[in-house]
């Protein structure tokens, strides 16, 4: 017997989900994370779920290590070589001002002190030009400085290295031979930045390699040691990473390019919920993770996950943060969550969040210490939250703390405390909608036209209010927990690379043909090539996508591109589609030449992903309720709700809002105009009557 | 819950939607611009306003927008009145003296209206790089009157009742030089006001024209009771400050400016009468411009995270002598409008920083530091120009450094443009770009940030340069005993030339091989040096922003010879016999 496993590790707790790749039995177990020894999670983990280790065929690993190491600053002592005259770019930034009317603005601080920040003779031009090599002198000297500062890791960055990275490459050989020839025991982790990006715009590439430099040191340590800890329970089978942009990649890649895993978390989600989409038939999703603290959304459109390019590390609304240069899927979020705090300003407006009390101290119900009204008290008054249900009744709850704590805007408001309860809700509501409406409607997606697919323990709750309020007329709940529900996506992704190419040039029908064919070859070749490094033989699938404007705009928009050899036929309908797509999302075309800026090829290697089969009551058994509480819906006041058990619905059965449906960490409301269906597989689909 | 509670909920959300529509035009038109300025300077603003013209909801990159598209509204109103407009039209208009800034900033405004009735304005403003005038980009010094800086544009119907204009299109393009771009960046502002349309109306038709009323005069009102609010918590009185402008006085010696500023409880009043005459140069300030400065000040010390809107305005009195170079009137050149415009700004800024230093830290080095290189390449035939500003040396507050390589604070989510990007699009190596330590920093116990240096080689047969920067003359202010400033400036050198520094210069001949060095000053000093912490001096010195010997004579530190560390016993010897 062969078993598909995924194993999540997180701060707080490690997860597993395993599928027998013959039955399609689904088992999931969850433990508590232990940082300072890993295998007893690891040990731990398998344990609870009676998964036999050796029996696992692919491992899929998703982890939080890379990201907190950049957040907490617990990264390696790195050192940055570049361009002479450039060592400052790192620091110069790009030297905007994001909190405008601050005038005592902070930059970010960079990752690597002016110190540590050497330069080397050495030049190549915008067309890809050498105009000179490295001067191998000037190089050793800031090797050997760098050494001497004890860097663990370095990292070489130099001006056009987008466009031809010879001297790049150089750097990293000569930078071997020295380190041959010199007395110091350790040698630091090298990278260089067209390893990681072909993209131009020298700050964020040489910032994308710092930070993979950065993080290089501990990742190397942290694989190891997992890797020895999964053979020591004895598993044969190959072990893979999640990367941010949607697919997986054996450790050896990760080890290199560990920056490519900074967003795997979130990533996981919404590949999960592609994956639940296509089994419901919905090629248009938007993926909702409602969390705790935040919100997260992401659109997939016809089954493609949209990619960002503006990626950054602590980035807000005052913050320009760290820019990262990797296929990232694109993810928004908003601080709003179950522990959001609901406060009043300084002129009595009702907030919600990005204030939260969702770690410490919890929500006032919980009865920890929060005296503050958070988004959970708010659903617990309005009788949404079954008090004695919280973790299946696990975790005590304390209504009469969130009445206490839902007070205070009761009294200020001189309204009762379902209306404030419920005031708490419509702005939250509004404001997570305000999320989905910035990656639908304001780039040109109707969200008619979507399935709205909720996992997270606050997610299923919300989002029936959202989708009224947006117009989506369907929902879909997956059968896998929320809280497993990452760790199910690792389970459900392919293999996958991206490798992207900046090519800036004016297309036009008699000429570019040839242009595209060599260049699209050459990237092609590169991502099989990734894939044979790696060891893998399966056929490679490719997908080629391009990065267009109009010749004199700056924001270009990615288009796709058909496979084979381009004539002048071909480059004519490539022009036509860029023209179709800027058309819909911006709502007219320019008589100006199109522009390439980028090329982009992905492969994916797709994975055997069998069906999982939940544990479910045989399909058609009735439903009945088991029992009701008044709910207080808005207009119409309290009305008496039927509540369900998600464990008891079988496949096929149909409901009629209103109603509630409860399971242990998530808890589903489907409203009046709602229906709520049960499928196959025990996804809950909610539709509007 | 009573009808009125209900409505505070509702009219929340209506704000909610408001500032993302604000928004969403300004995404629209920056992604779909053909300018450089407007897509990656982001030198535009977009707003909704009220029937009147105040604004409701602004986006806004550059800061000092926030003080033009009021003005620019209500001068459509002035001229055409309510009835004047109707469904359908779309105004445009440059002219500086109504709505602020320069030629080059061209303003394109949409009626929105619900039936009959008009329920406000979508507007934007946004600099176009070529209006006309006698050199390439419109701006630059050496103009003396309005009408040598490009094509005069007063309020006029690009659409009427959704029928396009086209002859106005027409004397556009035969008015610039570059027409593509501007046709470009005109349709990408009108994609954004017709965004903002979609989402009124949309609105409207949700909650009723009542309630969206009502939330309007709901936000204007909030916005004016938290800036009273805030003004209480201000210090009170009147706060004087004085300062020199690079050129203006007699016999081309520096110009002194000075302005008044009086807090009330009810009132922030700000008063630059008595200020010179507007001069023959580029750089006049006409009225919106002088306001839009201050506003930026203002809004520092009032709430920096407010959303802006034009209630919070309320307790803000600007006064300045119409003719003056802060209230510029018809001919005054305005096309380098901004360098007065800072000084504006800085002068309140100077007046108020040590009674608010929770907000304001000592002088930066304040010019935009613009400059166009522009040409015909020789490659491809087609002409070229780079327009940008530069970012330099912030000043130094009470508990923090300066900070250094910064846009100016006329700028804002303002983007140095990238050498890759810049190699890429012009005939220009970028030889070096980098902090620029050469003429020293602000001193103090904590120092002023650094300027750039960033130096471009054209490797074309020629091309043409212009620039106009002030604190070239005269250095960033600084604050409780620390340095002045280091001066903003570009250097200009060539093979058989002798180089040659420069502050203004119009349509510069340049030849293959030349370097323009843009050097940019750093910001002011807070506190005595000798109060330094030596460790930040010896962070300074490994860093090379520093030398050795000037740490022992400006901070009185003594590092070993080779070595990265304080000499402590040496330090505190020099140190005590230099406070005697």
């Amino acid at each position: 017997m062969a078993v598909r496993g995924a194993i999540d590790i997180g701060g707080g707790f490690v997860d597993l989900v395993a599928v027998d790749e013959q039955t399609s039995e689904m088992v999931w177990s969850k433990a508590r994370t232990t940082p300072d020894d890993l295998s007893r999670c690891v040990q731990d983990v398998f344990d609870l779920s009676h998964v036999n280790a050796a029996a696992v065929s692919q491992l899929l690993h998703g982890q939080t290590l890379v990201i907190n190491t950049i957040l907490e600053r617990s990264g390696a002592k790195v050192g940055l070589i570049t361009t002479k005259g450039f060592r400052d770019i790192l620091a110069l930034q790009r030297g905007n001002r994001r909190d405008i009317f601050n005038l005592r603005y902070r930059k970010p601080e960079p990752f690597v002190p002016r110190h540590l920040r050497r330069e080397v003779d050495e030049r190549t031009l915008a067309d890809g030009t050498l105009e000179r090599p490295v001067d191998a002198k000037s190089l050793r000297d800031a090797y050997r400085a760098l050494l001497e500062e004890n860097v663990e890791g370095i990292a070489i960055s130099f001006l056009n290295s987008y466009t031809n990275p010879a001297n790049e490459a150089c750097a990293r050989e000569l930078i071997r031979g020295f380190s041959r020839e010199m007395e110091f025991q350790r040698v630091p982790f090298i990278c260089i930045s067209s390893d990681l990006s072909r993209e131009w715009r020298e700050y964020e590439r040489t910032n994308t390699c710092v930070l993979n430099a950065y993080v290089m040191p501990l990742v190397d340590r942290y694989l190891r040691k997992l890797t020895s800890e999964f053979r020591r329970l004895g598993m044969q089978g190959t072990l893979y990473m999640m990367l941010s942009g949607g697919g997986v990649a054996t450790f050896d890649y990760a080890a290199k390019f560990p920056i490519e895993t900074v967003e795997s978390g979130p990533v996981a989600g919404v590949v999960g919920a592609l994956a639940v989409a296509e089994w419901v038939g919905a090629r248009n999703i938007i993926a909702m993770d409602g969390g705790s603290t935040t919100t997260k959304a992401s659109l997939v459109h016809d089954l493609e996950m949209k990619f960002t390019t503006q990626y950054a590390v602590e980035r807000d609304e005052y913050r320009p943060g760290y820019p990262i240069k990797v296929p990232v899927v694109d993810i928004n979020e908003i601080g709003i969550g179950g522990g959001s705090i609901a406060w009043l300003d300084d002129l009595g407006t009702l907030k919600v969040g990005p204030l939260n009390a969702a770690a410490d101290p919890g929500p006032a119900c919980y009865g920890l210490g929060g005296t503050r009204p958070t988004l959970t008290d708010a659903y617990l008054q309005a009788g949404f939250l079954n008090p004695a249900y919280f973790l299946g009744g696990a975790l005590r709850v304390h209504p009469d703390l969130a009445q206490r704590a839902l007070s205070s805007l009761a009294d200020h408001f001189q309204i009762s405390l379902d209306e404030a309860a419920l005031a708490v809700l419509r702005i939250a509501n509004d404001n997570a909608a305000q999320l989905l409406r910035l990656i639908s409607v304001q780039r040109g997606y109707d969200p008619r036209d979507f399935t709205l697919v909720a996992y997270g323990g606050s997610g299923p709750m919300i989002a029936p209010f959202i989708a009224e309020e947006l117009e989506i007329p369907r929902i879909v709940i997956p059968a896998v927990p929320p809280g497993n529900f990452s760790a199910w996506g690792l389970l459900m992704s392919d293999l996958r690379h991206t490798l992207v190419q900046t090519l800036v040039r004016r297309i036009d029908v008699r000429d570019s043909a040839s242009l595209l064919n060599a260049h699209y070859g050459v990237l092609e070749e590169s991502v099989r090539g990734l894939y044979r490094e790696e060891g893998i033989a399966q056929p490679v699938e490719l997908e080629r996508t391009a990065d267009f404007r109009y010749s004199g705009q700056e924001h270009t928009i990615t288009v796709p591109v058909i496979p084979g050899t381009f004539g002048e036929k071909e480059v004519g309908e490539l022009i036509s589609t860029f023209n179709d797509h800027h058309q819909r999302e911006y709502g007219f075309c320019l008589e100006s030449p199109a522009e390439l800026v980028n090329l982009r090829v992905t492969g994916v290697v797709r994975m055997g992903k069998p069906t999982p089969k939940a544990p479910l009551p045989t399909p058609g058994a009735p439903a009945s309720p088991i029992g009701e509480r008044p709910v207080y819906w808005g207009d119409q006041g309290r009305q008496a709700t039927p509540i369900y058990r998600r464990e008891q619905l079988a496949p096929r059965a149909r409901l009629s809002g209103p109603l509630i449906i409860e399971e242990p960490t998530t808890t589903i409301v489907v409203p009046a105009a709602f229906m709520a269906v049960v499928d196959e597989l025990g996804n809950l689909i909610v539709e509007r009557k | 819950m009573t009808p009125n509670d209900a409505d505070a909920f509702t009219m929340n959300i209506i704000h909610n939607a408001l500032l993302s529509a604000s928004e969403e035009m300004f995404t629209v038109t920056a992604r779909t611009a053909k300018s450089p300025i407007i897509y990656d300077v982001l030198d535009f603003s977009t707003a909704l306003t009220d029937p009147e013209g105040n604004v409701t909801a602004q986006a806004v990159a550059v800061p000092v927008f926030v003080g033009v598209l009021d003005f620019t509204v209500k001068g459509i109103l002035a001229k055409y009145g309510r009835a004047g407009l109707r469904p359908g039209d779309v105004i445009i208009l440059n002219d500086p003296y109504l709505s602020g800034t320069h030629l080059n900033d061209v303003a394109v405004v949409m009626p929105l209206f619900w039936g009959d009735t008009l329920v406000g304005f979508g507007a934007s403003k946004g600099h176009w790089n070529d209006i006309g005038g006698i050199t390439f980009g419109s701006w630059g010094p050496g103009r003396t009157e309005i009408y040598q800086e490009g094509l005069q544009i007063p309020p006029c119907k690009l659409f009427s009742e959704g029928k396009e204009n086209i002859d106005i299109l027409e004397i556009i393009k035969s008015n610039s030089r570059i027409p593509e771009m501007c046709i470009g960046d005109l349709e990408a502002q009108v994609a954004g006001l017709r965004v903002a349309a979609r989402r009124v109306e949309k609105l409207i038709a949700k909650y009723g024209l009542a309630t969206y009323f009502a939330t309007v005069e709901h936000i204007h009102r909030t916005g004016e009771e938290i800036a009273r609010r805030r003004l209480q918590e201000l210090p009170k009185g009147r706060f004087r400050a004085e300062d020199f402008l690079d050129e203006g006085g007699e016999g081309e010696t520096p110009l002194p400016v000075h302005v008044e500023v009086e807090i009330t409880d009810d009132e922030f009043k700000v008063d630059f009468r008595g200020n010179a005459s507007q001069l023959p140069f580029s750089l006049n300030n006409t009225y919106p411009g002088t306001v839009a400065a201050v506003r930026v000040v203002y809004m520092a010390l009032i709430d920096p995270h407010a959303r802006y809107n034009q209630g919070l305005t309320a307790p803000l009195k600007v006064i300045a002598d119409e003719g003056s170079i802060f209230h510029a009137v018809r001919p005054a050149a305005v096309s380098v409008y901004w360098e007065v415009l800072t000084y504006a700004a800085d002068l309140v800024w100077k007046a108020l920083a040590p009674h608010a230093p929770d907000r304001l830290t000592a002088g930066h080095f304040l010019s935009v530091v613009g400059l166009i290189v522009a040409g015909v390449h020789d490659q491809t035939r087609e002409g070229f120009a780079l327009v940008e500003p530069n970012p330099g040396g912030w000043g130094a507050g009470p508990d923090k450094d300066g900070e250094s390589g910064l846009v100016s604070f006329a700028d804002g989510e303002t983007f140095a443009s990238s050498v890759e990007v810049i190699e890429t699009r012009y005939p220009i190596v970028v030889e070096r770009y980098a902090f620029n330590p050469e003429a020293g920093v602000g001193d103090g116990k904590h120092r002023g940030g650094f300027g750039i240096i960033k130096d471009y080689r054209i490797v074309n047969s020629r091309a043409e340069l212009t620039t106009d920067i002030n604190r070239a003359v005269v250095p960033p202010w600084s604050m409780e005993g620390g340095g002045v400033g280091t001066l903003n400036h570009i250097v200009i050198s060539g093979a058989g030339k002798a180089p040659l520094r420069v502050r203004k210069i119009s349509a510069h001949r340049l030849e293959r091989g030349d370097v323009v060095s843009i050097r940019t000053g750093a910001g002011g000093g807070w506190g005595a040096p000798l109060e330094r912490d030596p460790a930040r001096v010896v962070e300074d010195v490994r860093a090379e922003l520093m030398t050795r010997e000037r740490a022992r004579e400006v901070y009185g530190v003594v590092l070993p010879p080779g070595r990265f560390e304080v000499d402590i016993a040496a330090t505190a010897a020099l140190r005590a016999s230099c406070a005697l």
